[in-house]
């Protein structure tokens, strides 16, 4: 099975090619929480996780919300 | 109580609750209810997967009636700014946003330069913004001009518990402002928070001083209490300072007797 | 009924006043005045600055029952041609005077925009400060005024009650109650940087003038914050018609009043002018007035030939001269200051820099 290797919140992250966003979620155990998803700059939205194929040596952030004043 | 309007949006509570430096999250929400607050602030965080339980928007979201208000904090510029605002609204799914700017990680002084262009950009494209400014009357005009809901001069350092050190300056914004006024950072004591109400605030934001308090629950209901009290004070109408003493000799006494 | 603006009626703003004016005991008043002669001790200092009216025109084209030049007087009408209005601000300047107020009645063909227009540039040539009070305009005017040199517009809306302002203004264009209400904001949107507001005291119940009054000065410092704004407090005086007003206004009220827009209102200048007497002028000046008439001729031109001058549009009550009445403030330890601006800032602020 041919990877892929990307950034995910800075670090180095290998996934099988083909993965989707969602499939990533799935992954770090995230997709039962509400994240934000920004790859390479760009907000991916919840309907577009499972479409939206992840590519080598994207930038991927996830993001929730943490206490804050 | 009159309901604070910040764009569309009418609360009841006039305190506004940060949710950072709780000791774990259950007391953060215990302390949330207890301060009935309806506009509760967030931070933007990146998902660690060791760390999930510490995840805000679950356990806030099963708070009734609950409107989040992120913050852009983190960023150091206008630009990064908007970036974390539009992130923000994608997970909040809320119009609000608290521009905070602080290029400095010591002090945490608000940026006034980087904060008016994040708001400029913010306002144009429809968000609520309420920006944390230094307790400056012109900067707070001008922030009013670009559309701003409300501004938020901060009473004395983030943190730094000394009150409403910039009163005489927070009490200006209030006067020349057409918009809503909401002292942010500093406040240590429900007095203090009573005495911004009653100079004529619209709403504060407390977070440091109920977070970090021997029983946070029970400190955020008593600033509940100030902040209503001192708003009520404020509409009651303040008896008058007595003033100087009467001079001994007269200063009316070109006026002649009275008619 | 004509839709008053929110703020004209919003009793919150003007609501800390209202005891104060109600006071009628001699204990109140002298409290008051100590505490309006601290807050004008600590934002203005020992400083009183000075101007002075110059009336270009009597013609008018309005019916105001209570004023001297209104169309319908018999007095003959007379305006100043530049090489005249030249020599008056000659004569002006001997006295030592650098601020001068144009005035006109409301707008005629003999003295209209063009030539207000010219006055203000050749009145910029001469003296440091500009401003007028004549008819109301539209803000391109203003922006053309600002443009020759004109930082100032004086105008009074006369009385807040609309209903009263009908019966007193019988005729001409000054009967719109809300385009007058609107002209100090036409002004500022062209670019004048301040405006001088005031409502002439007698023509209707005191107290809620001086309260609608000071909610208009709320308003435009408010809204126009980088404008400066002044309040006058003209009181009716005896002028050619006999006009008997409404309402009695005495020194103890007038008194009163200057020192609660001072108390509440600690940073702007509080105006008194001539139709006061010097006694008044003097207790006055520093219990919260700041800016002063001087030397004032209330007839067209009168300060090169005073006895000639013909009908003026109010009696003057102070006639002291120049030197006198800065006699009168420094035996009070006041410094009378008659240059409290140059040419340099005259030019209009640019469009992005206007509220």
């Amino acid at each position: 099975m041919s990877t892929i290797h990307i950034t995910l919140n800075g670090q180095k992250r290998e996934l099988p090619s083909g993965s989707s966003v969602a499939d990533l979620l799935k992954l770090e155990s995230a997709d039962s929480l509400k994240v934000a998803v920004v790859v390479n700059e760009q907000i991916v939205r919840p309907d577009d996780r499972a479409s939206h194929l992840l590519q080598k040596s994207d930038q991927v952030e996830i993001l929730v919300f943490a206490g804050g004043g | 109580m009159n309901a604070l309007r910040l764009g569309s949006y009418t609360f009841s509570s006039r305190l506004i609750l940060g949710t950072g430096k709780f000791s774990s999250v259950p007391a953060m929400i215990e302390a949330v209810r207890a301060s009935k607050a309806q506009l509760v602030t967030v931070a933007l965080r990146r998902f660690n997967r060791e760390q999930a339980e510490d995840d805000l928007f679950g356990p806030l979201s099963e708070i009734e009636g609950l409107t989040l208000m992120p913050n852009t904090s983190g960023a150091a510029t206008a630009k990064e700014a908007v970036k974390a605002a539009h992130i923000s609204r994608e997970l909040s799914g809320s119009p609000f946003i608290k521009v905070e700017i602080h290029p400095n990680p010591h002090h945490l002084m608000p940026d006034p330069i980087e904060t008016w262009e994040a708001c400029k950009i913010l306002a144009a494209e429809g968000f609520i913004v309420m920006p944390y400014i230094p307790a400056d009357p012109v900067l707070a005009k001008r922030l009013e001009e670009v559309g701003c809901s409300s501004v938020m001069p901060l009473g004395s350092a983030i943190g730094s518990g000394q009150g409403l050190s910039t009163s005489a300056m927070v009490q200006l914004i209030i006067r020349e402002s057409s918009i809503p006024v909401i002292v942010d950072a500093g406040l240590r004591s429900p007095s203090e928070a009573c005495a911004a109400m009653e100079m004529g605030c619209a709403a504060v934001l407390v977070n440091s001083a109920i977070a970090v308090a021997r029983d946070p629950a029970a400190m955020a209901s008593a600033f509940a209490k100030a902040v209503e009290a001192g708003y009520d004070a404020r509409n009651a109408g303040l008896m008058p300072r007595s003033g100087s003493a009467v001079a001994t000799s007269p200063l009316t006494s070109f006026l002649g007797a009275s008619s | 009924m004509i839709a008053l603006p929110a703020w004209l009626t919003d009793e919150r703003l003007s609501a800390e006043i209202e005891p104060l004016l109600r006071q009628t005991d001699a204990e109140s008043l002298e409290r008051l005045a100590a505490e309006a002669q601290a807050a004008t001790l600590r934002r203005f200092g020992r400083i009183i600055s000075l101007y002075a009216p110059l009336y270009l025109s009597n013609f008018c084209s309005s019916g105001c029952v209570y004023c001297g030049f209104a169309s319908d007087r018999t007095s003959p009408r007379r305006k100043l041609d530049a090489g005249e209005i030249e020599k008056e601000l000659l004569a002006m300047k001997a006295l030592g005077i650098g601020d001068v107020l144009l005035l006109t009645g409301e707008r005629t063909s003999a003295a209209g925009f063009d030539y207000l227009r010219r006055a203000v540039e050749l009145t910029a040539r001469i003296m440091p400060r500009v401003a007028i009070e004549a008819f109301p305009m539209s803000v391109a005017e203003y922006r053309a005024l600002a443009e020759c040199g004109c930082t100032g517009l004086t105008i009074y809306q006369e009385t807040y009650d609309p209903e009263n302002y009908e019966k007193l203004h019988r005729w001409g264009p000054k009967r719109d109650f809300l385009e007058r209400l609107e002209t100090p904001e036409r002004a500022l949107t062209g670019g004048i940087r301040s405006v001088g507001i005031g409502a002439l005291l007698g023509l209707s119940e005191p107290v809620g003038e001086a309260l609608a009054l000071l909610r208009h000065a709320r308003y435009l410092c408010k809204t126009y914050w980088k404008a400066g704004v002044s309040v006058s407090f003209p009181r009716i005086r005896p002028q050619e018609g006999g006009f008997q007003p409404a309402y009695e206004v005495d020194d103890r009220f007038l008194a009163r009043m200057i020192m609660a827009f001072r108390t509440t209102m600690p940073d702007i200048d509080l105006v008194l002018s001539t139709r006061e007497s010097p006694a008044f002028r003097d207790g006055m000046a520093g219990l919260g007035i700041t800016r002063m008439s001087i030397a004032s001729r209330t007839t067209v031109g009168g300060y090169v030939e005073a006895e000639t001058a013909g009908a003026s549009q109010f009696e003057v009550s102070d006639d002291r001269s120049a030197e006198a009445f800065c006699a009168a403030l420094r035996a009070k330890n006041l410094e009378p200051v008659f240059k409290n601006w140059d040419a340099a800032y005259n030019n209009p602020l640019p469009a992005e820099e206007r509220a």
